[in-house]
């Protein structure tokens, strides 16, 4: 089973690191075309040239979605293997990440069909695999303030998914900055890039309630207080409120836009801030 | 009076209060993360605090020390003015949302139900039908496809027109109060914990011993035996403590408590915090009269050396005798592996009068003394707390989920329809529906005209509706 996880992981890699490729191609490829068939003044050739520019999008989604399911599997043989969910150490939380922001991101796409979308975010997932496969990746077994099946898969779980949505974000607002210095025909309009920026946050605030819930329940179990100001609760207690100054700038100022593209820049700096959070804080969350 | 009344009112229905009180609240939060916190006991010693901010000088130096002495910030979230930030922002809150209260009441209720020409004519998305029946006829068959999307319906009946207002979910619209009153709720949960609960987070009982617990209760606990266990790979597997409560001196509960599953008397709770080693000693003076006879916890460290330390006073000797162990998992020049230094101090002056180093099992004579390293042992760290605030803190963090779902995914739609009978006898039916321009809305409203234009149809299959939807 060990095997089985280390195989579908560097699957996965490959499959994702292609797709990606693909994606450049699909996103990229156009205007390149555009530019040479202008130069040549062949139509013929550039009409078969940008339906392969479709087909490498096709392909892409394709290659990025089986990345998931081997992401999948991997976690799952990982999670028999283990007898426990694989979420005890760092490479097994990065593999995470990327799975829930992968997860997310093809959620998106194939609500959006912006693929665009995909050149920033799944960089982020594919980086995450990478960082993972630098760490060691042998199954440790659980200490004890890590031996609570149920919330540690849950709490775990429940973090990768939100940090996942506030990926999404980042990405359209990152889009959403180009577009508004200069407008691209190739890129999703501004008003559907605020509205993903909004899903993503309808998406992660939620869930990153949830996080900071079930780990103070966890605390409140394991330690006997709820809250103690570690380093890790408070980082994501500050990542949460930006996002909820996101959405009462939204609400009750009627941010639309750039600012709000800068607001999610700030979150997701802050999300990266909390998942890295223990290397440079120490603190109770400190298993790395 | 009351101008006051409605100024303090207005005071605090300032989203910019709410603002800089946040940003005040998170700078403090931050401060208090950043810099050492001073423990609750040492805080209440005047000259044990003291003693404590001459050390961490060291750290951050003698002005910034001041300084942060003075705000208190090494006791951030213990001062009166972090709970008054807390307080303030608690007040703003429940009046910026009691603020909001009439707004939101009037959404959630049915509105007015008939709109004009012009108001389905403008509406972001809308939409027209025209039928071969009478207008009460259409809006009968408009009902029920407004019914089958599952909105509430109500409808106005006039003359040659029915009007139509249909809407889901409203109350999404408290989503905003339920999770508003959950922070309150939060927060005065903390508070409920702070004023009367109780905790002692380093509450040490030595194997084989009787500790009471304090905290006003006339509870205390013996530990029968500690056990920690690793895996063959070296990481711990498993840290438990098998202990008894007595209330009164009376047993009244036994058990084992472990990491992430603490035992629970009477609300009291006690969690596996922490574990050390003990030295026992034996001091007799020379007519052989016992002065100590115990375990003594080793569960401080040194600062130099980090070693293991601990320490017990002889009341009638005006002694204090501090007890070193060897530090582990090395060769320890100083505390070899086998023995326990000790230093004896004078209690009244702190004068050091000697130190040397015992080996297990065999008398010395120190200082006029007899004393006894006679084994090594065993102690856990409890951390013992009862909180009332707990459950209020949970009851909150549930409704803070189901607001934030409530906000989120159910959101409320709202939809009017108008079935008006022309001059050629056919009856012109109108759907409007007003919302955000973003996908999530106009997928909303394409449902709701497929389903009404779906009932149409049925009953007049050769009428081809006019669709006329221009959701830009
Ligand atoms: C950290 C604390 C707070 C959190 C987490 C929070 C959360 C929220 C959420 C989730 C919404 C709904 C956003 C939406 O509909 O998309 C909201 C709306 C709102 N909040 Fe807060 N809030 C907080 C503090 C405050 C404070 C202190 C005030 C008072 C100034 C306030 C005033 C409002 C108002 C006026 C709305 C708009 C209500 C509406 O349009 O229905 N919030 N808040």
């Amino acid at each position: 089973m060990f095997e089985v996880s280390q195989y579908t992981f560097v699957a996965a890699m490959v499959a994702l690191g292609v797709g990606l490729a693909l994606y450049v191609i699909n996103v990229f490829g156009p205007r390149g075309v555009r530019a040479l068939s202008f130069n040549t003044g062949g139509t013929q050739e550039s009409d078969s040239f940008s339906s392969a520019m479709k087909t490498a999008g096709r392909y892409g989604t394709i290659l990025s979605v089986n990345a998931f399911g081997f992401l999948t599997a991997s976690l799952i043989a990982r999670w028999i293997a283990a007898g426990h969910g694989p979420f005890s150490n760092m490479h097994e939380f990065s593999v995470a990440f990327a799975w829930g922001t992968m997860g997310i991101y093809l959620y998106f796409e194939q609500q959006y069909h912006a693929r665009s979308l995909g050149l920033l975010v799944l960089p982020i997932a594919l980086g995450m695999l990478i960082y993972a496969s630098t760490l060691p990746d042998d199954m440790q077994p659980l200490v004890p303030a890590l031996q609570h099946e149920f919330l540690l898969s849950v709490h775990v779980a429940v973090a990768i998914g939100a940090y996942g949505a506030f990926a999404v974000g980042f990405g359209s607002s990152i889009l959403f900055l180009v577009q508004q210095k200069k407008s691209m025909s190739w890129l999703p309009e501004r008003t559907t890039l605020d509205e993903i920026g909004y899903r993503s946050v309808m998406i992660g605030f939620p869930l990153m309630a949830l996080v900071i819930i079930l780990g103070a329940v966890w605390a409140e179990i394991a330690w006997g207080r709820y809250w103690s100001w570690d380093p890790k609760e408070t980082a994501s207690l500050v990542t949460w409120l930006i996002y909820g100054g996101y959405l009462h700038a939204r609400v009750i100022r009627g941010w639309r836009g750039e600012r709000c593209a800068y607001l999610l820049l700030l979150g997701f700096a802050a999300t990266m801030f909390t998942y890295f959070g223990n290397y440079f804080l120490g603190g109770l969350h400190s298993y790395g | 009076e009351f101008r006051i009344v409605g100024r303090v009112w207005h005071f605090f229905t300032s989203v910019r209060l709410a603002l800089i009180l946040i940003f005040a609240i998170t700078a403090a939060v931050f401060a208090g993360t950043m810099i050492d916190h001073v423990p609750p006991s040492v805080r209440s010693d005047p000259a044990a605090y003291s003693q404590w901010l001459s050390r961490v000088e060291g750290t951050y130096g003698v002005f910034p020390t001041k300084v942060f002495d003075f705000l208190e910030l090494f006791n951030v979230f213990r001062t009166l003015w972090f709970r008054a930030l807390l307080g303030l922002l608690t007040v703003n809150i429940i009046v910026c949302t009691l603020n909001r209260w009439k707004g939101i009441w009037r959404t959630a209720f049915p509105p007015r139900i008939r709109m004009t020409d012009a108001f389905f004519q403008h509406a972001r998305f809308n939409a027209r039908y025209v039928l071969n029946e009478p207008a009460e006829a259409a809006a009968v068959t408009v009902r029920k496809g407004l019914k089958h999307a599952r909105y509430r319906v109500s409808t106005e009946a006039g003359e040659g027109s029915v009007a139509l207002y249909a809407d889901r979910n409203r109350f999404s619209r408290f989503g905003t109060f339920v999770s508003h009153l959950a922070l309150v709720l939060i927060l005065a949960g903390t508070v409920v914990g702070g004023m009367w609960g109780l905790s002692d987070p380093e509450f040490i009982v030595p194997e084989g011993m009787t500790r009471d617990v304090g905290l006003g209760t006339d509870l205390s606990v013996q530990l029968e035996h500690f056990t920690d266990e690793y895996y063959t790979e070296g990481p711990p597997k498993d840290f438990r403590s098998d202990i008894v409560i007595l209330k009164g001196g009376e047993e009244v509960k036994r058990g084992t408590v472990r990491v992430n599953s603490p035992m629970t008397y009477d609300g009291m709770k006690f969690h596996q915090s922490f574990f050390g080693q003990t030295a026992v000693m034996a001091v007799k003076t020379k007519e052989g009269t016992s002065l100590y006879d115990g375990p003594v916890p080793l569960a401080w460290q040194t600062r130099e050396g980090n070693r293991p330390v601990g320490n017990f006073t002889l009341g009638s000797e005006n002694l204090e005798v501090w007890v070193i162990g060897p530090k582990s998992g090395e060769n320890d020049p100083l505390v070899p592996a086998g023995e326990m230094r000790i230093e004896i101090y004078e209690s009244s002056s702190g004068a050091l009068r000697t130190a040397t180093n015992l080996s297990q099992g065999t008398e010395h004579d120190v200082s006029g003394l007899n004393f006894t390293f006679v084994r090594e042992g065993r102690f856990t760290g409890l951390s013992v707390v009862k909180d009332p605030g707990v459950k209020i803190v949970w009851v909150a963090s549930a409704l803070m989920i189901i607001g934030l779902v409530m906000l989120f995914y159910m959101p409320h739609r709202r939809l009017w329809a108008s079935c008006k009978e022309m001059p050629d006898g056919k009856t012109e039916v109108r759907l409007a529906m007003t919302g955000q321009r973003d996908s999530q809305v106009i997928a909303e409203f394409e449902r709701v005209r497929q389903r009404v234009g779906k009932e149409l149809r049925g009953r007049h299959a050769k009428d081809e509706p006019e669709q006329g939807g221009n959701h830009v």
